[in-house]
């Protein structure tokens, strides 16, 4: 049967089933070009230096191949007491390579990431070695400051033995894996870490919240208003929006210090006294309320544009059938803004979790957030990898939120207009 | 006829094109930093030796050249950089080192280079531009009384009122030292031995924190050199540490009322560094060696108040008083290195902050977190 069955054939002989497969082909490619650029963009911008950065942050193979000799007599070595003479002269013949090839530098910077104080014995070290007599190691290497006679350095030597290891990622969170292969915290007044994190993220929830409560009636209002005042508030959310962040930072400080506009006021109608004026500046009040302004914007905006497309008939509608003011609001307009609230919420938070100039500035004590701690690593110890490593764990907890979101609410839901 | 003008149009533009290919670029701090550097020494090297010289603004550290190298696109010549960054960079083979004697010239009356100025350079790679002092200050109108002394600055019984602070560890740990009895000895050496023991360390944090929960006092934390001259003008606090050359401009420039404290101040330096295989390093070199010179140096300080390295510029311009450019201010007397402003001072140690920076670092946050 299927052989007596004849091919449809198109006008010049060739089979319709080929020339159609031939045409979408040709459309493939067409479609896969038009979006070529896109992809070496993502490629290029985006993938490759994530892939960059996570790389760096694991990568150890600096240190590693710097101290061949040594981490090969450090396999025997148990961590517990100092090294035996093998270890001393394996690390002497290294450095002194080292110093040869005007690398050491390098080493004692990296060294002094995993231990303060490395940067100035490894200096001393070069100098003294030039006079190293053969034989005896240890005692010379320990005579030339006593930190080499100290255990905690070697422990740290060998932390850097292996080639890839995540032990930024547990620096991040203020643990380091000790002598025995435990991983352990680090010393109480040392952990710094884990507070900016809990900062961070609860600085930007409340933002988020706080946000959220004053952009609802804004937006809401923003809708409903008859064009000509709603274009007059439009311009009153939208003009801070257009101002420099730096000028509304000082704005607020100028405002809320001590000595400032708001205090002066509050003095002079004689709600506080003179001398207990409250502090509003320089502490987690003084951000709380200048991101919340910067941010407001961000949540007006996609609200509004939700709010805008709710036809005002369905309200009325619910009254009509019953329902309280409150009732109709609650079971019909509020879930069908819900969309503009997931795209508002999801872009201040995660705005305000990398925030770090408002807090610098107006947070006081408290002020730190860990994007200055990465800031501080970026610029000042140069510690690329522990910089990389935090900015992967920030990266991964928006991620984390978004995927929590994902699942609540369904991000097809999100609405920006 | 048009073939000449042609000719010419062709020449004229790759001229253009080789002289801008010989200019020196020289990243520094901006504002009046960088101006008072440009027409201090900048300008007058670039007449004298033929070369342009750009100068372009960054915000510090070392992350901008690093990147540069690494993406094989170096566009710095000459880079002004803090104490510990001439340590890092140098480590990392990022600058030039130098032969300090050979490559700098003598004061005029031929002390060599090395011992004209003030301290020996933390780096090969460095060469001394300006200190400056880490002092601090106070509102005459908000103040009873005179503080003199780095006690004072502590002493929140007698001087009431909330107090502003540098952010980060460096130099809070010093003065709070300082002001609890130890002697800072030669350069500071004392405080920084007290420094490397847990005890010094603990002991210092203690005094900051102290002072910032007393009830009578409190503490602010300023980061940009701006604030401590303004949160006093404002009233927001009483006492403030800052950089001298702020202060000055409070007061000289606008007529604050603002009054330094030298006692116990700490000096800090700026420095240049050549970057290996910048764009013209030639000729950036020769612009360096006439940029720190004695005059060079001294002509910078007719714009700011601070320091030149040089102890021979220093001769220079109170032979020129009044050095300042309002052409009334004596400029000496400003002068942190001022034999009337060093009774009692220490030298900010940058190889124990590269050392230890990092972890007293995250010390001095821990013990804010818990302010």
């Amino acid at each position: 049967m299927s052989s007596e069955t004849k091919k449809i054939l198109t006008t010049d002989g060739i089979p319709l089933e080929e020339s159609l497969k031939k045409a979408e082909k040709k459309n493939k490619l067409k479609a896969f070009l038009l979006v070529c650029p896109l992809l070496l963009f993502l490629i290029i911008t985006y993938v490759f230096p994530i892939g960059d950065m996570l790389f760096r942050s694991i990568d150890d193979r600096m240190v590693t191949d710097m101290l061949p000799k040594t981490y090969k007599a450090m396999e025997k070595w148990d961590g517990k007491d100092l090294p035996d003479e093998e270890v001393f002269k394996a690390f002497y013949l290294d450095y002194k390579k080292l110093v040869e090839e005007k690398t050491f530098g390098k080493l004692a910077t990296q060294l002094n990431y995993e231990k303060n104080g490395f940067k100035s014995i490894l200096k001393k070290l070069k100098r003294k070695m030039k006079k190293f007599e053969e034989g005896n190691y240890k005692e010379q290497i320990m005579g030339v400051h006593k930190r080499w006679a100290n255990v905690e350095y070697w422990r740290a030597l060998k932390r850097r033995a292996p080639a890839y290891s995540y032990s930024k990622y547990l620096k991040g969170v203020d643990m380091y894996e000790n002598e025995d292969g435990k991983i352990v915290q680090v010393p109480e007044d040392r952990r710094v870490h884990k507070i900016l994190w809990v900062r961070t993220v609860e600085v930007a929830f409340f933002v988020t919240v706080l946000c959220f409560l004053m952009a609802y009636p804004i937006a809401h209002l923003l809708a409903t208003l008859p064009m000509k005042y709603s274009n007059l508030l439009m311009i009153c959310v939208l003009l801070p929006f257009w101002t420099s962040l730096l000028v509304r930072t000082a704005s607020w400080m100028i405002l809320l210090q001590q000595q400032g506009i708001v205090n002066d006021f509050f003095v002079w109608i004689g709600l506080v006294s003179d001398e207990n004026r409250p502090e509003m500046m320089y502490n987690k009040t003084g951000t709380y309320v200048a991101m919340t302004q910067i941010l407001l914007p961000f949540m007006v905006l996609p609200l509004y544009s939700v709010m805008k497309t709710i036809s005002p008939s369905l309200m009325r509608a619910g009254k009509s059938l019953g329902g309280t003011p409150f009732v109709a609001f609650w079971k019909v307009y509020f879930p069908l803004t819900i969309p503009g609230i997931g795209a508002g919420c999801l872009l201040v938070f995660i705005l305000a979790i990398g925030y770090y100039i408002t807090p610098a500035l107006v947070g006081g004590a408290s002020g730190t957030l860990i994007s200055n701690q990465i800031a501080f690593h970026m610029k000042s110890t140069l510690d690329w990898s522990f910089a990389s490593a935090m900015g992967l764990m920030l990266l991964t907890g928006v991620l984390a939120i978004y995927w929590v979101y994902n699942k609540l609410v369904g991000v097809d839901n999100i609405k920006l207009g | 006829m048009k073939k000449l003008s042609k000719l010419l149009l062709t020449l004229s533009f790759a001229l253009s094109i080789t002289s801008s290919a010989f200019a020196v670029t020289v990243a520094s701090w901006g504002g009046a930093y960088t101006e008072s550097q440009k027409l201090g020494y900048g300008d007058p090297t670039a007449k004298k030796l033929g070369v342009e010289i750009n100068w372009v603004d960054y915000s510090g550290g070392l992350s901008e050249i690093k990147a540069q190298k690494e993406a094989g696109a170096i566009v710095w010549d000459i880079i002004d950089v803090f104490a510990m960054d001439t340590i890092t960079g140098c480590d990392e083979g990022l600058f030039v080192e130098f032969d300090f004697d050979k490559d700098f010239p003598a004061a005029p009356d031929g002390t060599p280079a090395s011992k004209d100025f003030f301290t020996s350079m933390p780096s090969k790679c460095a060469v001394g531009n300006i200190l400056y002092s880490w002092n601090y200050a106070y509102n005459t109108n908000n103040v009873k009384g005179t503080p003199k002394t780095i006690k004072d600055f502590f002493n929140t019984k007698k001087f009431p009122g909330k107090r502003a602070i540098y952010k980060s560890a460096l130099t809070n740990l010093e003065i709070a030292l300082a002001a609890d009895g130890i002697k800072p000895g030669k350069g500071g050496a004392k405080i920084y031995k007290a420094l490397e023991t847990e005890k010094g360390v603990q002991r210092a944090m203690d005094k900051i924190k102290k002072l910032c929960t007393d009830p009578k006092g409190g503490c602010v934390f300023w980061s940009a050199g701006a604030q401590p001259p303004e949160l006093l003008m404002s009233g927001e606090v009483v006492m403030a540490t800052g950089w001298n050359g702020r202060f000055f401009n409070a007061t000289v420039g606008e007529g604050a009322p603002i009054k330094q404290v030298w006692d116990g101040q700490g000096l800090d330096y700026e420095y240049f560094v050549l970057v290996k295989g910048g764009p013209d390093e030639a000729n950036a070199k020769k612009a360096l060696a006439e940029m720190t010179s004695t005059e060079g140096l001294a002509g910078s300080a007719k714009y700011i108040a601070y320091a030149p390295w040089r102890k021979s510029s220093i001769e220079v311009m109170a032979k020129g008083e009044p050095w300042y450019k309002d052409g009334k201010t004596n400029m000496v007397p400003h002068m942190p290195t001022a034999p009337e402003n060093t009774k009692n001072y220490f030298l900010v140690d940058p190889i124990f902050w590269a050392d230890n920076g990092t972890e007293l670092g995250e010390k001095w946050e821990a013990m804010k977190a818990g302010l």
